[in-house]
């Protein structure tokens, strides 16, 4: 491309480029086999613990393990974003380009998605057979995925670049993860966590997604406004948190 | 008028850490670049180079100035130029699980090019950067140089009208060096313009139509290379090694350049003879040669050094 021949068709949409980089993430991604295989192993051991231990809550953890599954995907997008910055420099690549930074989140988060979605699969499957979910119960799980999904991944390339040193991003990361994760209501019934903290846990997008999935296929019982409760919060959290992350994206790809 | 490729003016940059003092990266450095020129921005490590090749690529604001690309406002509106640019980063790296092909390939086609052009574009910069027989190798298993060269080719299939490279041959060797020189030149008669960086004056010197350079964020010199040699005050050099001991009587001959313990002497042809006889009587070293850059850039750079202390 030169300035004497007309600029090709870069430029003109916020998301030029975007399926090229989802495909280039997913690519480097599949490379990682094994991580991808044992990346329900936790789940699949929670699963283990309460077949075992409490059968009844089964149901339960099933679907507390699809949603914290898709709630980590944003972890692994955190550290991929972190690695590409810090190690590989690359971001500088995709940043003084045509493609917008908008679109580098979203390519990435998508790239890794889609790396990942298999075991989660795995999961859903397993829920099929032990939960007998409707075709609405079905739309509301695929929903509340797609917003913890669109959530986590924001969360998670926001804090990618906050830090200039990967081992500095892995403790803040475990954090997050398990407050949000496995601390709230998420493998377990919202019953049994302690009812003044009840709203707080549907406030949660992890927690609060987990119960309205469970309220759809019918193991949990909500009340009109505990769901509109998880469902307000839900919608609210993963849009600020994609705008959030959408700005702050286009912001930090130039840096201060 | 047609706008330069690059202008900056005045441009200022200061780091201001969380603890300790404020870090003046630039201190008002203004150039500008036209089309199809190839320039080398020279300095010492933490000279300022990157800094300012990361603010004019649109990767860092400066704290104040003016940068302007193809004639649109860098600063106020990286977006509307970032179309134009494509960039080496210094110490960057390819995908470690895509071969040097697919990394070059799904850049192009993330630029928003066709398959074609993007095929062909690639297929030309492999063949160029000498990577066609490891195109196919995942870069985990390249060496240090052909990652060096996989990042470069991915950058220069952009033919991007303005590129910035940040020390874009380190760790080749000498034949790659060459090889990516001449892919630097063909990307100019294409129209493309180029700034770089280098630490390899012999480079600077075989590739850039002009230099300028930088020493504490601030810009020392400005000219061709035969420019800053002229400027040194002759056209010889004599190295006498280990020379510090008779330095004051070298300083007779001509302007001297330090280089640890070796003191080169820049003089004229006449009066040669005489400083080979003094090293010889204090049983030093002494070798003759034609003023480098690398004198040129000592003597700029150590003057100033100089100058500060």
């Amino acid at each position: 491309m030169n300035l004497e021949t007309p600029m090709p068709a870069v430029g003109r949409s916020r998301w030029t480029g975007l399926g090229a980089f989802i495909g280039t993430e997913l690519r480097v991604q599949l490379h990682e086999g094994l991580a991808i295989a044992t990346s329900i192993v936790v789940q699949a051991v929670f699963l283990v613990f309460v077949a075992v231990l409490a059968q009844g809550y089964l149901p339960f953890t099933l679907v507390g393990a699809i949603v914290f599954s898709v709630f980590t995907i944003g972890q692994r997008i955190q550290n991929e974003a972190a690695w590409i910055r810090i190690d590989h420099k690359l971001h500088e690549l995709y940043h003084a380009s045509p493609m917008t930074p908008g679109a580098y989140f979203l390519g990435l988060s998508v790239g890794v998605l889609l790396a990942y979605v298999g075991p989660i699969l795995v999961l859903v499957a397993a829920a099929v057979y032990f939960i007998a979910f409707t075709a609405a119960a079905a739309l509301v799980l695929v929903a509340v995925l797609a917003a913890e999904f669109i959530f986590t991944a924001s969360v998670g390339y926001m804090i990618s670049t906050w830090f200039r040193d990967m081992r500095s991003i892995w403790p803040y990361s475990t954090l997050f993860f398990n407050l949000f994760g496995v601390l709230p209501p998420v493998f377990y019934p919202l019953g049994l966590f302690p009812v003044s903290l009840q709203p707080v846990a549907l406030l949660l997008p992890t927690s609060g997604g987990t119960a309205l999935a469970e309220r759809a296929a019918g193991i949990l019982p909500l009340t009109t406004g505990e769901i509109l409760l998880a469902s307000i919060s839900l919608v609210v959290s993963t849009g600020a948190a994609f705008i959030g992350a959408v700005y702050w994206a286009r912001r930090i790809s130039r840096e201060r | 008028m047609t706008p330069d490729a690059l202008r900056a003016d005045s441009v200022r940059k200061t780091y201001r850490g969380r603890s300790g003092p404020a870090i003046e990266a630039l201190t008002g450095v203004s150039l500008r670049l036209s089309r199809a020129e190839r320039v080398a921005l020279l300095g010492r490590n933490g000279a300022g180079k990157t800094t300012f090749l990361r603010i004019a690529s649109t990767l860092l604001a400066p704290t104040s100035g003016e940068v302007e690309i193809f004639g649109h406002d860098a600063i106020a509106d990286p977006e509307s130029v970032r179309p134009y640019l494509a960039v080496v980063p210094q110490e960057g790296k390819p995908f470690m699980h895509l071969t040097p092909r697919e990394q070059a390939y799904t850049y192009l086609r993330a630029r928003g090019f066709t398959r074609e052009t993007s095929k062909s574009r690639t297929e030309h910069a492999l063949e160029q950067m000498g990577l066609t027989e490891v195109a196919d190798r995942l870069s985990i298993t390249l060496s240090g140089g052909q990652r060096q060269r996989t990042m470069v080719a991915t950058v220069i299939s952009t033919e991007a009208p303005l590129l910035f490279l940040d020390e874009p041959t380190i760790g080749m060797d000498p034949f790659a060096r060459r090889s990516v020189w001449d892919s630097f030149r063909e990307l100019t008669r294409k129209g493309s313009t180029i700034l770089l960086t280098t630490h390899y004056l012999d480079e600077a010197e075989a590739l850039s139509q002009r230099l300028y350079i930088i020493d504490r964020g601030r810009l020392l010199a400005e000219g061709t290379a035969d420019d800053m040699k002229r400027s040194v005050g002759g056209t010889l050099r004599v190295s006498v090694a280990p020379g510090n001991g008779v330095a004051e009587q070298l300083a007779t001959f001509g302007p001297l350049v330090r280089d640890g313990d070796t003191v080169h002497v820049i003089t004229s042809p006449g009066r040669i003879q005489e400083i080979l006889q003094l090293a010889a009587h204090s049983n030093l070293t002494a070798s003759v040669g034609p003023v480098t850059l690398e004198e040129a850039f000592l003597r700029v750079v150590g003057r100033s050094i100089n100058d500060e202390s």
